[in-house]
This record gives structure tokens, sequence and C-alpha cells, in this order.
């Protein structure tokens, strides 16, 4: 996939779950999630997905409550 | 701390407003062509124009050049543009080159994009300046032409009236009021037009709720020029930050305003301070500063869906108005202008049939909607429209630090040089097709450096320096000879009186012939235009390729350019 075409693809889940609401779109994307698992087809692999989306939320959730850095020029 | 406000430290000129020599209250001369705004678009069409040897009247509304920073990023391909306008110099010297930037996503570095740029350009991928002195190295340049160019200051037109052979204007100044007739007008007044509105025409498109405050800061520091982000920034958690460095130590912080604060209310410095100086804090800027100017900004994508209205053309924000992000707003104006100006002068000459500024509406409009397009994806990041938007964005740049997969969500998409696809002047596309590299047709030059050799003088160049207010044919030859019946099409064509060079690309030295060659010194040329000895590039004067040929004759290029001046 080119970085235009993941643009395109990016701007159509955007516009999408726009479109459900926001009520309806943690089902949507729990859908959209079975869909991905489905086609991906390989355990493992969903398996590491799975991780990184949940460790990127993880850290995130720590980054909370840090205190501001000072960041690199 | 208190809102003690700094000026820019630029003193613009004022000038007066001028009296034409009227009859009854009409101007007694009768214009070929007349512009409406002197912004950098209006003044970038005068003199292109110019360059044609084609004059011009522009009506400025003001009695100098414009207030606040405003737009600040020039790109590579407007600044070819602005050297071949004869006013490269002062952004040389006064504006700050840059080729990249980065993006944060709280504390933690998301992206770090990089324009292209490579040993082959003689132009930075960006430079930034404020639009104050954009304006002023354009009129420097406009008033060097001043027999060419007539600027009238403080003239406000106040009725347009568009005709069949022309268009009459009411003017209004503080010497008093009259009337101009001219053949030609083109509405370069900005995003308010009030050629556009008198003429009864609306821009469409989207116009985006998100508001982002622009606040200009005085400050010294050294960090390097570069474009600088943050989402959600644990100095203003919630929002999203751009920070850019110009000239004469200014600070241009753009930040996104909640969606449940106040327009004035968000302006007023007591609410601005304190989240520039939290921001300032965290990226560890120590020094002392001040506020220079304060504004605030909603992104808007909209355009004419025309920009030829009989004898009214318009250009630059009063064509179109593109999001701030990206910063296609000036870049494409410029461009504009540069599109427009050969054509129009070439019509006034009677070079062209009024058929040739179709085209420029056509490539425009075109080129327009491509800006929006990126303009939109920009502005959906920046200013997320939905709570999708929201939610996908967070997840992006949440993960983009690991994945780098999925860092181009996250690049701004700065400006680039459009290519005229589906152009009515691209000669036939299975000619241009039989290249398996270098640029179409439609598109712009790719620079490269070359020698120039003119009557024996030698001096190193870029290829785009060659390109000038006339068609220019590169004939590609290992030697410089050129085929005796490749002189007879420059001959047939200025019997015509078409401006038209052909300028042969040596692969090796050749010192010895008359006129102009220039040498592919570093070899890299005739691969980047996947050219072979014979090949032969038609550019147009606005330096996009108008057709490309392996084997060509000389009647077919001579028919591909009077296709474009005479269909």
């Amino acid at each position: 996939m080119i970085e235009s075409e993941l643009d395109s693809v990016y701007t159509q889940l955007c516009k999408t779950m726009t479109n459900i609401g926001e009520t309806q779109s943690s089902l949507f994307l729990a859908r959209f999630a079975l869909l991905a698992v489905a086609e991906i087809g390989d355990a493992a692999t969903v398996q590491r997905l799975i991780a990184d989306a949940s460790e990127a939320m993880d850290s995130a959730q720590k980054m909370d409550t840090t205190s501001p850095t000072v960041l690199p020029v | 701390m208190g809102y003690e406000f700094k000026d820019y430290p630029f003193a613009a000129k004022h000038y007066e407003a001028e009296l034409p020599a009227l009859a009854d209250g009409v101007e007694t001369k009768r214009h070929a062509v007349t512009i409406v705004g002197g912004g950098p678009v209006g003044l970038a069409l005068a003199l292109g124009l110019a360059n044609h040897g084609v004059a011009s009247v522009v009506i400025e509304a003001d009695d100098r050049v414009c207030f606040g920073s405003r737009a600040i990023c020039i790109s590579r391909r407007s600044l070819e543009i602005i050297e071949r306008l004869g006013a490269l110099q002062g952004f040389q010297e006064k504006g700050l080159p840059w080729t990249g930037g980065r993006s944060y996503y709280r504390d933690t570095e998301v992206l770090h994009f990089v324009m292209p740029h490579d040993e082959n350009q003689k132009l930075p991928p960006m430079v930034n300046i404020e639009q104050y002195y954009i304006e002023q190295f354009l009129l420097d340049a406009a008033e060097q032409r001043s027999d060419l160019i007539d600027i009238r200051w403080q003239t406000q037109a106040t009725r347009i009236d568009a005709r069949e052979d022309g268009a009459t204007l009411r003017l209004s100044t503080p010497k008093g009021d009259y009337t101009l007739h001219t053949d030609w007008l083109v509405g370069c007044d900005g995003g308010r037009s009030r050629v556009r509105e008198d003429l009864g025409l609306q821009l469409r498109g989207t116009s985006y709720e998100g508001r982002y405050v622009i606040v200009d800061i005085e400050l010294k520091s050294d960090r390097p020029t570069e474009r600088l982000a943050w989402f959600d920034p644990p100095s203003n958690p919630g929002s999203t930050i751009l920070v850019h460095k110009q000239p004469d130590d200014i600070w241009r912080i753009d930040y996104q305003v909640r969606d449940d604060e106040d327009s004035e209310e968000a302006v007023k410095p007591e609410n601005v301070i304190p989240r520039v100086k939290s921001h300032l804090e965290m990226m560890g800027e120590t020094g002392d500063w001040s506020p220079v100017w304060i504004t605030i900004y909603k992104a808007h994508a909209l355009s004419l869906e025309k920009y030829r209205h009989g004898r009214v053309l318009f250009a630059g924000d009063a064509a179109h108005l593109v999001p701030i992000f990206g910063v296609r707003g000036a870049n494409s104006g410029i461009d504009d202008a540069d599109n427009l100006a050969w054509k129009l002068a070439f019509v006034v000459k009677g070079l062209a049939s009024d058929r040739l500024l179709d085209s420029y509406s056509h490539e425009r409009v075109f080129a327009a909607h491509e800006n929006l397009s990126y303009g939109t994806k920009s502005t959906e990041f920046m200013a997320p429209p939905s709570f999708a938007f929201e939610l996908m964005r967070q997840a992006a740049l949440g993960l983009a630090v690991k994945h780098a997969g999925l860092r181009s969500l996250i690049n701004p998409r700065q400006t680039s040089s459009i290519t005229y696809v589906d152009s009515p002047l691209n000669s036939p596309a299975e000619r241009s097709a039989e290249f398996q590299t270098g640029p179409r047709s439609g598109s712009i030059l790719l620079e490269c450096p070359v020698t120039i050799v003119e009557d024996g003088e030698v001096r190193e160049a870029y290829l785009t320096d060659l390109v000038a207010p006339r068609f220019t044919a590169f004939y590609f030859t290992e030697t410089g000879t050129v085929p005796a019946q490749w002189k007879d099409l420059g001959v047939g064509l200025s019997r015509g009186s078409v401006p038209f060079k052909l300028i042969p690309l040596t692969q090796r030295l050749a010192s010895d012939l008359p006129g102009v060659t220039a040498w592919d010194h570093t070899g890299r040329l005739f691969d980047l235009y996947g050219a072979q000895p014979g090949s032969l590039y038609l550019v147009r004067p606005d330096g996009h390729v108008l057709g490309r040929w392996h084997t060509a004759e000389p009647a077919e290029v001579a028919a591909a350019l009077e296709q474009a001046l005479r269909s």
C-alpha cells in the first residue's frame, strides 16, 4: 500500500465512523477488527498486533501522569 | 507579565494616491490590462507581464505593503518564479531556508520529515519570510519596471462592470474618484474579492469549524529553522501547536482553539500569553520575548468553478481559498500569476487566440483541486472535523513512534508543484510516453546543474536559468551541432513573432559554437530527462513542459506549438 492509499483508507475510516456516530463507533471498530483478524488468518500475527495496539495505550496513559519534560532541540 | 506588544522590525514606505489624466472623470487612456490588488499575486502578475513587454495598471486600496507576517513559507517552485520576475535576491538575503520538520505527540517525537532536496537543486525546498518582505521585494522589482507597471496606491475599486470587450472600473481615492476602462481585468484582490462580488460569482466548497490562533512573537533563539508541530503537548493538553522561525527573531506560533472557546475571547492577550509562555517553557526557550501580532484563522477549502469569465480573470485567494496547513495559499497564487502572465501577454500581443486563457482556467482550477485535496487532508489531521477524525488521529499518533508505516499519516504534506496532467496545451501523450523517465508533458522541469556557454563565455548555472519569457526547445546532443532543419524552426516561428529559442544541451563542452549551449558537466542531465542525442523537450515560458520527443520532426514540434497557441 502506497502513502496516498493509506491516506485515503484512513480518511474513509474516519468518514464512515462520522456517519455511524460516536456511540456505534466502538462496535464498528470491533467488527472491523474481527474482519481484519479473519483476513490476516495467522494467530501469531494477530496476537502481536493486539499487544502492539494495547501497548501504545498503556504508554499513553503513563504519559498522562508524567510531568512536562524539556524537549530536545 | 504584562502584555507589552512590540512592532515588527520593518518600516513600510507609505505611498500617496495619484490621479491619472482625466476627461470628465474618465481616465483618458484605456488600458490593456488592469490588475485589482497589489499583494503578492497582483505584483507577481504585473512583473510577469512586464517580462513579456506588456504594460499593466495595479489598483491597490492600501498605502503600503501588508501589515503582519501572514503567509510566511515560500516554496522552491515559487522561488523559481520569483527569480524569473527579478526579485529573488531579497528572498535569498532575508529568508530562512529549511528542509524539514518534526512532529511530537505529547512529549515524544513521532515524525521527522524531510522535503525533497538533493545535489541537483539550486534553491532550498522552502524559505520562511514575512509577507511584508515578500510584497516589498516584489514591489522593489516592480518599481524598476515603472515603464510598464503603474501602481495606483490608496485606490479602491468601488464598482466593476464587465463588458464583452473589457471592463469598466469605478475607482475612489482620497484625491477624487474616476472611471477606468480596460481590455482585460484580473481580480487578485484576495479572499473578499470585490471583483468576484461585483460579477456575482461565489466560491464553492467546504469551510471548517476548527479555529487556530496565530501569534507572532519576538524571541532570540538559535534553534534551527524547521516546521515544528505538537499534538496534545504537556504545555497545553488537548491542543495542537505549530511553531515556525521567521527572519528578524520573529517566531510564528499557531494553536488550535477549543470548540467551546469564543473567538473574541481567544485572541485576547490575557488568554494567549499564558499558553505561549507555557509552550516556550516546555520547548526550553528561556529568553525574553514579546508578542507582536495576534489573529485568528479558520480553514476554508473553496474555489470558483472557472477562473476566466469573458474579459475578467481571477488569481490567488480571489479565485480559491486553500487551508493554511501545507502552505498552499500564497504559493498557489504565485503559480496562478506565472501561468496567467505569459498567456495574457500572448493574447494582448496578438500571438495567441484568447482561448489560450481558457487553458489558464483549466490548468489552475485543476491545480486548485489538487491543492484543496492535500490541504483538506492536512486540515482534517490538524483540526479534526469530527470525533472520528480525532479518535483516529489519537490512534495514529500513539502508534507512529513504533510503527514507521503509519508515520506518513502525520506528514504535513507541504506544497509541491502541480503537473497539468490533462492540459489542453500538452502535446500528444503517446510521444511523451516514449520516455522511460524525466518530466512528462504538463510537469515542471527537473533541476540540474549545467555549464552555460554563451558566445564563448562559460558559467556554472542551472537548467531553470534557461527558462525565459519565450518557448524554449532543449535539444539534447553530443557535441552541440544542431541539424539545419531545427534552425529553420526558430526562424519560421519568429516570422510569426512567437518568442522562441532552441538551446542545445551537450554531453561535451562546446565552447566554440555561436549562441547559447548548456553542457551537462555532471553527466546527470541526460539520465534525469531519459534523453538521448536527438531528444527534444519543448518548454513553456512558465517552465512547464509542453511536449517531448525522442525523434521529432521540426514540423511536428511547430504543430504542437501552433496547436497550443491557436486551438
